[in-house]
């Protein structure tokens, strides 16, 4: 028997592998063209996380700015304008000047403004704070002076000690 | 691939979350609620909270006439917050190491700097940190371990140890001597 169907289908073939050719066949590629299924669910998670992104995005912005907000300053009082006094040449006697507005012009220093601005309850709440503010700083003092005793080698004990032997 | 691209979207999102606390770990305030609970414990305690709005207001309060006052002022001016917590014990044993290596692990974050660690089997253990930006200081953190005593001070803020030294002897604060051994040396 010749193989010659095998290779290029001539001749006569074997009942087998026709057989075979039959049942295969089916499974053979047939153009056509592609079918995209109407009903397709649609993924909406890179969506979702982009939105979700954004929306985190403005929530940190607005509690950032609102935090700045509540730690900034009070608005600065519009700064007075002290009219200061003309250039004059060392060797020219002083003008006559209004008096009344001299005193105006000195007894207004900037400093003074400042306190009188602030609210009974800002005033209440910075003196509280003026007060934890000097607690902290004299305890913080003491402790680095503590420190300080214990680098050079001297501890307060000895200090006392000392103290003693000197009176 | 689609778990792949999923990560890419959520690792973005997760980045953007942690990005606030990544900010924080670079600040100077040192979070000290975790000793809160020695306060039970406590015979007395000092609690100072002075943020940056608290400072400013305080600031406007400070008189420019009193010597001791105008050094507090320039010393304090642009620092944006003083955070004291002190515990002192009747007995000793009534802080744990754990308690301090919260306060210690904040202080091994990037920019801070021991400056000096006094150990001390009978004094207990003194540190005090500095917080570097770059050249600028951006805070200080001092922690004081005694038998019967923790502090912790932290000041945020660019804080200038040398007007903290001219502080002392004011307000009843024991002279450190440092711009005494200067001065001594200056006139010799």
């Amino acid at each position: 028997m010749k193989d010659d169907y095998l290779w290029d289908k001539s001749g006569q073939p074997d009942p087998e592998i026709r057989k075979l050719e039959d049942i295969l066949g089916t499974l053979r590629y047939q153009p056509k063209p592609l079918e995209i299924p109407v009903s397709r669910r649609r993924n909406y998670f890179p969506l979702i996380a982009i939105a979700a992104s954004l929306l985190l995005a403005l929530v940190a912005g607005g509690v950032w700015l609102r935090v700045r907000n509540q730690s900034a300053p009070p608005p600065p009082q519009e700064a007075k304008v002290v009219p200061t006094r003309p250039k004059i040449d060392d060797a020219t006697p002083e003008p006559i000047r209004d008096k009344s507005k001299t005193t105006i012009a000195v007894k207004r220093p900037h400093h003074k403004s400042v306190p009188s601005a602030l609210t009974k309850r800002e005033r209440e709440e910075g003196l509280a704070a003026k007060q934890q503010l000097m607690i902290a700083l004299r305890l913080t003092t003491e402790k680095l002076s503590l420190i300080h005793r214990k680098t050079q080698g001297i501890t307060p004990a000895n200090q006392i000690k000392n103290q003693h032997r000197v009176g | 691939m689609k778990a792949l691209f999923r990560m890419k979207l959520t690792m973005p999102l997760i980045l953007l979350i942690a990005l606030p606390f990544v900010v924080q770990a670079q600040d100077a305030r040192l979070q000290l609620g975790s000793l809160d609970h020695l306060a039970a414990k406590a015979n007395e305690i000092v609690d100072v909270n002075v943020d940056e709005r608290l400072m400013k207001v305080a600031v406007k309060l400070l008189s420019d006439k009193d010597a001791d006052e105008r050094d507090v002022k320039k010393l304090v001016d642009g620092l944006k917050g003083i955070y004291v917590k002190s515990f002192e014990f009747d007995s000793e044993g009534q802080y744990t190491a754990a308690d301090i290596e919260t306060i210690r692990t904040q202080l091994r974050g990037p920019g801070w700097t021991r400056l000096v660690n006094v150990m001390s089997k009978k004094d207990g253990n003194c540190e005090v940190y500095m917080l570097f930006n770059g050249d600028q200081v951006g805070g200080l953190a001092v922690l004081v371990a005694e038998e019967k005593e923790l502090t912790v001070v932290n000041i945020v803020g660019p804080v200038d140890l040398d007007k903290l030294a001219k502080l002392e002897g004011q307000f009843g604060v024991p002279e450190l001597g440092i711009e005494k051994t200067k001065k001594n040396d200056d006139e010799k």
